[in-house]
């Protein structure tokens, strides 16, 4: 995380007085501007990437045997504007970008923007509540580790975490849904909703929130279903991470004076550990946590492939094969925009969470 | 810290709350399960579709939605590839110079909306497919449609070609509502590749006459149908059909657990073995693979040389390979698969001949060649083509030929394909429509395929060239399917192509299911004709 800074000490000289435009302010400014840079950057690598794969689009997209007739090969580089220079296809996204058209998808025949609209909400459906259980296990399950440092508790901590943290995404999918599924029989097998239901009508584009709103409540239930096993795998692969960050961050905290200190005036362990363990071990953890829940949003593709989760991992999955460039700098530009939003939470967190953090 | 703090006792307790209330919302989770209950046909596929637009449809998962929902003017049933049947045509004429043919249409077929279908949208339907210039367009390309009354409609070949019939059986010349693409965009003029807009509208709506309708496209999630309240023809026996994007995995674990209505469309290959016992199975080889050696010798002076492709041939293990495959899978004869009329007989598969490899290779002062394999690292129906290379490598490896495997991302793949450049590459292949004589179009010298492996007429031999063109200029079936025997035989000893093994599709259905029988015609099966025993 970037643009922290301590507050000065008791005693030194603040800087010369004049009106000046509120810290918070500059700083949001500061940000957006690095964003926007962030953002023209990535549409130029994409762009540049994108054109420097093997293949093109017409290739990915059209038949073998249509490929062997040019009036088809063509027809299908003039209809996406592939048949124009790249300086000038670039200058036409810019363009368009700037008036808020993302363009039109080659995959989906859709504008990207629509398609973001309709892919993103599914992927958050998984990813909300995934973090939210991992931060409270992956904190609670981290502190005890932390606390119990050498000890037989720790020790398996450790090596789950380890395993957790080593384990391929699609493997752990495939087993839950063989335990869970195929063996037990006590969850669905896939999808968002069972085959009898039709989606809910689209208010937020998550089904178990839509339907719940439109007051089908066995839709809503049969959605919450299929959240299980998804939210189950991806809780697992971000909790390990979070155990290790949280037992490290911990154990630094608990080595320091104050902590003995605190200890040695015989404050209750419970005062000890929630006011001063967790507060001041949760600054670096909190980073990693943003961090985790960006790569959620925007790494779940094998989750969702094994799970048939239509979300924004496929998406971008079925983008990159098809070589399809509006979608691929949609999917690109989303990404790169919740890492910065993300991390701006992050740093504004900071200060609320330890006041000695100011923003600069 | 020494003594365990009661912090750390009620996040355990919290902790197992969680854990156990996870469990509960597991357990109570025992929804579908691929029950799909009622009138409702799950089917559960890996997508590969981009569009419902017939005009716009080529591949697996939108041939199967789309010839549900669109009639054509033929069609098959089952698996039988034989003849077109009736469809919205109940008879058709073909000139004896198989360049003029005249449909006569049902009169009572009505589209969804009600409106009825007449020869007008017959013509607008593959006038407009023809100038789309989509990828169907180009097995179209030589066809125009006129009409000569309300019901009559003429389809003319600028080329004699007696598969026309055949042609018109194929998802992507289904009959749309000209009336209403019309006003949603649609356009058969001949600039339609610039001007129709209609794909957007028949992505969310379907405007056929078929026994189903679009109700839902999602190409991520899910597909679904609903019966055709005015389908002129038998009414299906599901009301509502689901198609539903699944992994290949997946789809096994599901139908080892399928209690309702439901049938899997990717399980083919190793994917069958451990399924129960009580699943149905429909299949029909309908797939070659081969290897194709560039005859080009500025490409390659190994693969060029017609020696090198001889000894290659008779070093592969062909038995061998085809148990790759698993399933029903057998030893390639030539390069039409059994499911059609024209192929090889089994007992003409080719036989591993390691003496004849090492002499072929010796007479042509060939020693120790080294080639390069390029093949796409993907899974094809079950079966991952990096297993079959390393087998193509060992095969020949034992005559002396040296193979250096060069898996490739497809689309990276198909590009280098494209260009010609490839020395010698893996691939499987199947018919660009239900007729083998299709293949010399794109196998004959200086074809399609031909061209990116650098077989032009003037390197090839004048037998297999002049077997090409009689397979094309014979117009009677019977005697067109003899001319193939004799192309592939020529094929087998002149030709660059070297087929290594047959393997099909495959419908794994529930128990309870009928007529879930796979379809060698394109759209895999025939959702309509799906019941219940």
């Amino acid at each position: 995380m970037t643009a922290t800074t301590i507050e000065p000490a008791a005693g030194e000289q603040p800087a010369a007085r004049r009106p000046r435009v509120p810290t918070l302010v500059r700083f949001l400014a500061k940000r957006i501007a690095i964003t926007i840079g962030l953002l023209w950057g990535v549409t130029v690598v994409t762009f540049a990437l994108v054109h420097v794969v093997p293949g093109d689009a017409a290739t990915a997209n059209l038949s073998e045997q249509a490929l062997n007739d040019p009036a088809v090969v063509a027809a299908y580089r003039a209809k996406w504007g592939l048949d124009q220079p790249i300086w000038l296809q670039y200058l036409h996204y810019l363009q368009n970008l700037l008036h808020g058209d993302l363009g039109t998808s080659q995959q989906t025949g859709r504008p990207v923007l629509t398609d973001l609209v309709q892919y993103v909400p599914a992927t958050l459906e998984l990813a909300v509540p995934s973090m939210i259980l991992a931060l409270v296990i992956g904190t609670a399950v981290g502190m005890l580790a932390a606390v119990r440092h050498g000890r037989a508790s720790d020790q398996v901590v450790r090596v789950g975490s380890l395993l957790g943290l080593s384990t391929p995404p699609f493997w752990l999918s495939l087993v839950v849904l063989y335990l869970f599924f195929y063996l037990l029989g006590v969850s669905p097998s896939g999808g968002r909703l069972s085959p009898q239901f039709a989606p809910p009508p689209s208010v937020t584009g998550m089904y178990t929130v839509d339907a719940a709103l439109a007051g089908q409540w066995a839709a809503a239930w049969d959605a919450v279903q299929h959240l299980v096993l998804p939210v189950l795998v991806l809780t697992c692969l971000t909790v390990a991470t979070l155990i290790r960050f949280v037992r490290s961050a911990m154990l630094e905290v608990l080595q320091q004076d104050y902590i003995r200190a605190a200890y040695a005036k015989g404050l209750p362990t419970r005062t000890v550990l929630g006011r001063h363990l967790l507060r001041a071990g949760l600054v670096p953890v909190i980073t990693v946590s943003g961090l985790a829940f960006a790569s959620l949003l925007s790494g779940t593709v094998l989750v969702e492939n094994i799970f048939g989760w239509p979300g924004l991992g496929q998406y971008a999955f079925r983008s990159a094969t098809g070589l399809d460039l509006p979608s691929i700098l949609g999917v690109s530009l989303f990404v790169a925009l919740v890492y910065t939003v993300v991390n701006l939470l992050v740093d504004l967190l900071y200060g609320l969470i330890d006041p000695r953090i100011r923003l600069s | 810290m020494s003594a365990t703090p009661r912090l750390m006792r009620r996040a355990g307790i919290a902790l197992t709350a969680l854990a156990l209330a996870s469990t509960a919302a597991a357990c109570s989770a025992g929804g579908d399960a691929g029950s799909a209950g009622g009138s409702t046909l799950t089917i559960d596929t890996s997508f590969v579709v981009k569009s419902l637009d017939p005009g716009h449809v080529y591949e697996a998962t939108g041939n199967t939605a789309v010839h549900a929902m669109y009639d054509t003017l033929l069609t098959f049933h089952g698996s039988d590839m034989t003849k077109p049947q009736p469809d919205l045509a109940t008879s058709y004429q073909a000139s004896a110079d198989a360049k003029t043919f005249t449909f006569h249409l049902r009169k009572d077929a009505t589209f969804g909306n009600g409106d009825k279908l007449t020869a007008d949208d017959v013509v607008f339907s593959l006038n407009r497919l023809r100038n789309l210039k989509a990828s169907p367009s180009v097995t179209v390309a030589n066809l125009t449609a006129t009409k000569t009354d309300a019901y009559t409609v003429v389809v003319h070949a600028a080329k004699a070609d007696p598969n026309v019939p055949v042609i018109l059986t194929q998802p992507y010349t289904g009959i749309v509502n000209a009336k209403l693409v019309k006003e949603k965009g649609g356009t058969d003029g001949a600039d339609a590749a610039k001007t129709d807009s209609a794909q957007k509208y028949l992505d969310g709506t379907s405007a056929g006459s078929g026994p189903y309708l679009l109700d839902s496209f999602d190409a991520s999630s899910q597909l679904v149908l609903k019966a055709n309240p005015k389908y002129w023809g038998a009414k299906p026996k599901f009301s509502r059909v689901v198609l539903r994007n699944m992994d290949v995995q997946n789809q096994k674990l599901t139908m080892s657990r399928t209690k309702g209505a439901e049938l899997a469309l990717d399980l083919s290959g190793t994917m069958l073995e451990g399924l129960p016992k009580t699943l149905q199975q429909s299949s029909a080889d309908d797939t070659f693979y081969f290897l194709t050696l560039n005859a080009d010798p500025k490409i390659s002076k190994t693969t060029s040389n017609p020696a090198f492709v001889q000894a290659v041939r008779a070093a592969i293990d062909y038995t061998g390979v085809a148990k790759l495959f698993g399933g029903n899978a057998s030893p390639a004869a030539g390069v039409v698969p059994p499911a059609f009329p024209g192929a090889l007989p089994a007992s003409e598969a080719q036989h591993q001949d390691l003496a004849k490899a090492k002499q072929l290779l010796a007479d042509a002062g060939l020693h120790d060649p080294s080639v390069k394999l390029m093949y796409p690292s993907i899974t094809y129906r079950g079966v991952d083509l990096g297993t079959i290379a390393t087998k193509v490598q060992g095969d020949v490896k034992k005559a002396g030929i040296k193979l250096v495997l060069d898996p490739q991302p497809l689309t990276s793949f198909l590009n280098a394909q494209q260009s010609g450049k490839v020395a010698m590459r893996f691939s499987p292949q199947s018919l660009n429509y239900p007729v083998a004589a299709s293949l010399v179009n794109n196998l004959a010298p200086g074809q399609g395929t031909a061209a990116t492996t650098g077989w032009t007429v003037a390197r090839a031999d004048k037998a297999v060239v002049a077997a090409g063109k009689k397979v094309q200029q014979t117009l009677d079936p019977a005697a067109q399917q003899r001319a193939l025997q004799d192309w592939q035989r020529l094929l087998n000893q002149h030709s660059p192509y070297i087929p290594m093994a047959y393997n099909s599709g495959v419908v794994v259905a529930s128990p309870a299911l009928s007529g879930a029988v796979y379809a060698p015609a394109g759209w895999q099966v025939d959702i309509a004709a799906v019941g219940t025993k």
